[in-house]
């Protein structure tokens, strides 16, 4: 994550957060497409399913919209944009938890671009990962998505989400021994 | 009954070992860890094509009308002294969306001492002009002004103020009744159409509002 | 209300505010140092040869002095006044052929806006047509062009007005029908169906009217036509 360049003429994430603070509203445009796939890679894997995924990631950028005089420092737009994402995804997770509606299982497939290359055990892997990780706690699972499907560095996570490396590391680990347990019960 | 992976292994799972460095008796369990994360999928999740516009627009809506709670009560037409006592503007910090603008109507039109009847110089401008209240909430602005076809266009010579602390800047003009088009222009240079009034083309390839002044509550008949 | 004068009177207040008769001086004075110098002299001869032919000159000098705020290019400063000064002389055509001899300034320009917004000569004529007294065919003309600018089809934006005219409905109302169709897409109408929403609600009789009740002017003849 962290601060990116803009695309020629785009502009960075700080100049298109003051040119929207401004009165441009249409160049909010420009964040909404340089973070979609992106945060929606997070989202999917946080909450088992594309389709809840997309409403996640639209929430929240528009939550973001509506906050915007609140983004601190316009540098740091993208990991704020996480956090509301994140507190979206929680939220989505707590409610299902309340209906009685586990991640994950029972959700259709994630509808990723057609890969004819994989092999079908490598998509089966792929899938069964996706599945052990709706048993996982929300902490663990965010660890392991920001880890291992955005490859960030522990010290990035650190930063997004605020909890100190060692603590992440120690529910990592967790993750690991959960999820080993998961897939040897798939195989 | 859970086996962990060996503390080696995990760490090896974090990237600060290599296979190479792990223990030989380890190197099948550190395999078959790396077989299980490497199944992750990294593929892009791919959205409807249709994502960027749906959010843009909510976002234009939110633009034209934010948080609506806060800005209700500006919707309701109120009267006001010529003196112009300005209400607390605190109720807006922090809640609202990125620029917007809002045009109110404030008061009745003056009233006019000449008995109305007859002739056919009637009234001139001013007795029935009311006064509008513009609204720009720019909150990244060091500068704001409205131009338009009431003041020759001239960006200098309409400033708005800021209204305590929130980002909010306002001015109120006495407008003929009828149509008047303007913009904002924020930081002396940047032209900014009112997302919350309707908008025209301008003939050089930019928008101008539309603000339709009402003598409100008269009705002509 | 005591007599139609009044009406003419009140209606007299817009095309009042503007000043008409602008001198060639004034034109000159009003253009310099607001308008590129190389727009002025171009703008000063659109100018004259709109005065020429009776056309109002006032929007296009404001015309010019807004592409001069807006930083506009002279080139086309020049081509949008041009353009203006076109659509002023056929509105101008169009009132004629309703049989009104002398438009004043505020009327025209109104018709200008009207079709730059995509009305046609005709439907600029019965726009004309339907507003007698104390209905301004300047402000409805002006109204229709900014319906139109915001997307109600022009046919329907003559007919959402004819039926707010008929229904007897005040200035007021027309002039906010405008924003009234913005609301309703910004809710997500489109402006034909925000501005049928409306049409419908027009239809409806203002209060403390009897059903069937005719604004005062419009039982007999076009007090317009000379």
């Amino acid at each position: 994550m962290g601060v990116r360049l803009g695309l020629e003429g785009e502009g960075t994430d700080a100049e298109v957060v003051r040119d929207v603070l401004a009165g441009d509203v249409e160049r909010y445009a420009v964040l909404v497409r340089r973070y979609r796939d992106r945060y929606a890679r997070f989202a999917s894997r946080m909450l088992g399913s594309r389709d809840v995924a997309e409403d996640a990631v639209q929430d929240a950028l528009i939550r973001a919209f509506d906050r915007l005089a609140d983004c601190r420092d316009p540098n740091k737009f993208a990991g704020w944009l996480f956090l509301i994402l994140r507190n979206r995804c929680y939220a989505e997770q707590r409610r299902r938890q309340r209906e009685g509606r586990p991640l994950a299982e029972g959700d259709e497939a994630f509808a990723g671009p057609d890969r004819p290359d994989g092999t079908l055990e490598q998509l089966e892997q792929g899938r069964a990962l996706d599945l052990a990780l709706g048993h996982l706690t929300p902490e663990q699972r965010e660890v392991f998505v920001l880890k291992h499907y955005d490859g960030l560095a522990y010290e990035e996570i650190g930063q997004l989400t605020g909890a100190t490396v060692a603590s992440l590391k120690m529910r990592m680990h967790r993750a690991y021994d959960r999820l080993r347990d998961l897939m040897r019960e798939h195989r | 009954m859970i086996t962990g992976y060996h503390p080696l292994v995990k760490r090896l799972l974090d990237g600060e070992l290599s296979l190479a460095q792990l223990p030989p008796e380890l190197r099948a369990e550190g395999e078959e860890a790396l077989r299980l994360v490497g199944a992750a999928d990294r593929a892009p999740v791919a959205l409807s094509p249709a994502f960027e516009e749906r959010v843009m627009a909510v976002v234009r809506r939110h633009a034209a009308s934010p948080g609506r709670r806060a800005w209700r009560w500006l919707n309701a037409p109120r009267e006001v002294e010529l003196r112009l006592r300005v209400r607390p503007w605190a109720v807006w910090a922090g809640a609202l969306a990125v620029a917007a603008g809002l045009v109110l109507l404030l008061a009745r039109p003056a009233p006019s001492p000449e008995p109305r009847g007859g002739t056919q110089q009637a009234h001139v401008g001013t007795r029935d002009s009311v006064l509008v209240r513009f609204v720009l909430f720019a909150p990244g602005a060091r500068r704001v002004a409205v131009a338009g076809t009431f003041n020759q266009w001239d960006r200098s010579a309409t400033l708005l103020v800021p209204a305590g602390t929130s980002g909010v800047w306002t001015t109120t003009l006495a407008l003929p009744v009828g149509q008047h088009q303007y913009a904002f222009v924020v930081d002396g240079a940047r032209w900014v159409v009112d997302p919350a009034a309707p908008a025209v083309a301008d003939g050089f390839g930019r928008r101008n509002s539309v603000v339709a002044v009402t003598a409100q509550g008269g009705r002509v008949l | 209300m005591r007599t139609p004068q009044l009406a003419v009177g009140l209606v007299l207040v817009l095309s009042t505010v503007l000043p008409h008769g602008l001198g060639a001086q004034d034109v000159a004075a009003r253009l310099d140092g607001r308008v590129p110098p190389e727009a002025q002299r171009a703008v000063r001869g659109i100018a004259a040869d709109a005065a020429a032919r009776g056309l109002p000159v006032e929007p296009l000098v404001q015309k010019a002095i807004e592409g001069g705020a807006k930083g506009v290019p002279a080139d086309r400063v020049i081509a949008a006044v041009r353009a203006l000064a076109g659509r002023l002389g056929e509105a101008m055509a169009a009132m004629h052929e309703a049989g009104v001899a002398a438009p004043s300034g505020d009327v025209v320009e109104g018709g200008a806006d009207a079709l730059n917004a995509g009305l046609s000569g005709g439907q600029v004529r019965e726009l004309m047509r339907m507003s007698h007294p104390p209905y301004d065919p300047a402000l409805t003309l002006r109204v229709a062009a900014t319906l139109a600018a915001l997307g109600v089809p022009a046919k329907q934006t003559v007919q959402l007005l004819a039926g707010m005219i008929s229904a007897g409905r005040s200035l007021g109302d027309l002039l906010s029908l405008p924003g009234q169709v913005q609301t309703g897409v910004s809710h997500g109408a489109t402006p034909a169906q925000a501005a049928a929403g409306l049409a419908r609600a027009a239809g409806g009789t203002p209060p403390g009217r009897s059903p069937g009740w005719v604004p005062p002017g419009q039982r007999k003849g076009h007090p317009h036509k000379p």
